[in-house]
């Protein structure tokens, strides 16, 4: 395979990235959008997206460090659920100011993943296994203690004013009220400022690359997923790293709920929607290049395969397609998206060892 | 009727020397219905290479990973030095100066040459937690320069190198690490004579520098005889020959393992042969 534009060309080293096939999937989906529909490549739409793929973005991010170990991490879908009625309790109930009462509802999650992990590293059973009953369990919890009812989220309530503006019609002064509405500062933070979840996925992403990269958690990360008995032998604590790895995603998943919470100001008991925003978080690791298998993953990639699901779902919605389509439509693109994907990581290959 | 109970092979006593860095006295261990090793006793003198020799199955390996620190004796002692060595673990034991390069190598394929080398030790820019990569491929470079071993790029994920690179790299490892007891289980598994070769060179330089003391085990005799400085045989889970290398040969060894084969052989036969009879009773 010759090398598309030599050695230094921009596409070849783009290719030469572990997350450089989807970003090439991803620009090809953006640019067929952009030019098929007139609405897709206007900053009203993008704005648009952004609650469509930060919330994966961060999913996928802590996602990314579980399934490099090999495992896999449902129970996101659970503290995703649950940390923001924890957080509403601490809250309305306990009195706890908001930002503790946050703080102690990621340490619950936190607590969630140590128990995951700990089934998962030292008991011994599948992860698959031990997060699917912590998913339920999560979930069910959650509709013990809320009734099955929704609440408002606290702090992230919205406030009109209503104050006199003085406006010039026809040389004459006059003065009409109109309404504005304010919202905290907190909730301008968490999840409610327009782009505050973007600003929280790309500081996550970043971290949490980083921390893979650069960092001895990292390489043992990926030494564990890379040959788990070996790293043992050589002196790696692999139920350590595997039991940080499970805290880590799960609490991610208990960020995301609380940010979802402020950002939409009710808390939702829907345990169907909990369920697919899991999966989103799971799908953008994977077609972000993460192997299922283990040994190898990229957060940035993560970043990019959510915002691959959220051009995919926010450009057919854009084209019209009928709501009942949508779903068979975005299964449909995802295969064909990713068929594409495995071509060009060949091509990728065929370049890099040229 | 022959007795159909194993009598196993005669059990050597060991021998000690006043240079002992490591001795190992009345070593079992038991995996549920298999025992691994029934009644280990050998020991290590300083500088020195032994040869462990032994049949599949007859417990080297298992007694390598009770040696490291990866698993745990049933009963019996170790002494590191004279004093009392009961590792609490991998860590455990590589502190106290005995480290080990596993038949699988524990290699990860997915990093590059120099992490594998600084794998649990790797640098960091104290007080910041970032790894130093530029400072440990500068020392990974150095170390296998200084131990003369050849690998053309440090950088590259250790997937893509030879069986003797790899396990080059794994000795490598050891050495940097500063153990002065190294447990090498069966380096030369899988190897072409030339990397073979590659393998028993650095052994013979390691001894040469005198600092490490090492424990082998191998499978060709050849190799031991030339490598090592004294040979222990374990057979069924005890020491069957522990001698210099200097007094032993490729024939008594060979004589040793075919004794073993045909009282093998012998007592299948007469297992058989009772349960027959016991059949014929009913």
């Amino acid at each position: 395979m010759p090398p598309l534009r030599g050695e230094d060309g921009l596409l070849s080293r783009v290719l030469a990235l572990r997350e450089g096939s989807i970003i090439v999937v991803t620009v090809v989906v953006a640019i067929y959008f952009a030019l098929n529909t007139s609405s897709f490549f206007t900053s009203a739409n993008f704005k648009t997206l952004l609650p469509y793929f930060a919330p994966f973005a961060i999913l996928g991010a802590g996602e990314v460090f579980v399934m490099i170990l090999g495992e896999i991490d449902l129970s996101i879908g659970g503290t995703y659920l649950l940390a923001p009625y924890l957080f509403y309790k601490l809250s309305s109930t306990v009195g706890l100011p908001l930002v503790p009462a946050v703080i102690v509802a990621l340490i619950a999650c936190m607590a969630v993943g140590l128990i995951n992990g700990f089934f998962t590293a030292i008991v011994g059973i599948s992860s698959f296994v031990v997060t699917l009953g912590m998913l339920f369990a999560l979930e069910g919890l959650t509709l013990v203690i809320s009734h099955g009812e929704p609440v408002e989220t606290p702090g992230a309530q919205v406030h009109a004013t209503t104050r006199e503006v003085t406006h010039v019609v026809n040389g004459v002064q006059i003065h009409l009220p109109e309404q504005v509405n304010h919202i905290s500062t907190f909730a301008k933070i968490f999840g409610a400022g327009i782009y505050s979840e973007l600003i929280w996925a790309l500081v996550i992403v970043i971290v949490l690359q980083v921390v893979l990269t650069f960092t001895r958690w990292g390489l043992h990360t990926v030494a564990v997923g890379s040959n788990k008995l070996g790293a043992g032998e050589a002196g790696v604590h692999v139920k350590l790293v595997m039991i940080r790895n499970f805290v880590l995603c799960a609490t991610a998943g208990g960020l995301v709920g609380i940010l979802e919470a402020v950002r939409s100001s009710s808390v939702q008991p829907d345990t169907a929607g909990a369920n697919e925003i899991l999966f989103y978080g799971i799908s953008a690791a994977v077609i972000g290049g993460t192997l299922l298998a283990g040994g190898s993953g990229t957060v940035v990639g993560a970043l990019i395969g959510a915002l691959f699901l959220g051009i995919l779902k926010d450009g057919l919605i854009l084209q019209g397609v009928n709501a009942n389509y949508l779903l068979l439509y975005l299964g449909l693109s995802i295969i064909i998206a990713m068929t594409v994907n495995v071509y060009v990581q060949r091509v990728r290959r065929g370049s890099h060892s040229a | 009727m022959p007795d159909a109970v194993s009598t196993g092979p005669e059990v050597v006593q060991p021998t000690s020397a006043s240079d002992d860095v490591l001795r190992v006295e009345h070593l079992s261990k038991r995996f549920g219905p298999v025992t691994a090793l029934r009644d280990i006793s050998l020991h290590l003198r300083k500088g020195e290479v032994l040869g462990l020799l032994g049949d599949n199955g007859a417990g080297k390996s298992t007694l390598i990973k009770i040696l490291s620190g990866f698993q745990k004796q049933d009963s019996g002692q170790m002494f590191l030095h004279g004093q009392p060595y009961e590792p609490k673990g991998v860590d455990d034991a590589r502190s106290k100066g005995i480290d080990t390069v596993y038949q699988d190598l524990a290699l990860i394929d997915e990093l590059s040459v120099y992490h594998n080398l600084f794998l649990r030790r790797e640098l960091v820019h104290k007080p910041l937690p970032f790894l130093a990569n530029r400072e440990m491929k500068l020392q990974a470079r150095k170390a296998l320069d200084e131990i003369g071993i050849n690998i053309p790029r440090i950088d590259v994920a250790v997937a893509r190198l030879s069986g003797g690179q790899r396990q080059a790299i794994a000795v490598a490892r050891t050495v940097n690490g500063d153990a002065d007891i190294i447990l090498l289980d069966e380096p030369l598994a899988a190897m072409g004579a030339k990397e073979g070769s590659m393998i028993l060179d650095l052994v013979a330089r390691l001894k040469e520098e005198g600092k490490v003391s090492i424990i082998m085990i191998l499978h060709n005799y050849v190799h031991v005889l030339q490598a090592c400085d004294r040979v222990s045989m374990i057979q069924e889970g005890v020491i069957a020959l522990d001698k210099p290398t200097a007094e032993t040969s490729v024939e008594e060894l060979t004589d040793i393992v075919v004794n073993e084969y045909r009282r093998a052989r012998e007592e299948t036969h007469a297992a058989a042969a009772a349960h027959a009879g016991a059949e014929g009773l009913l």
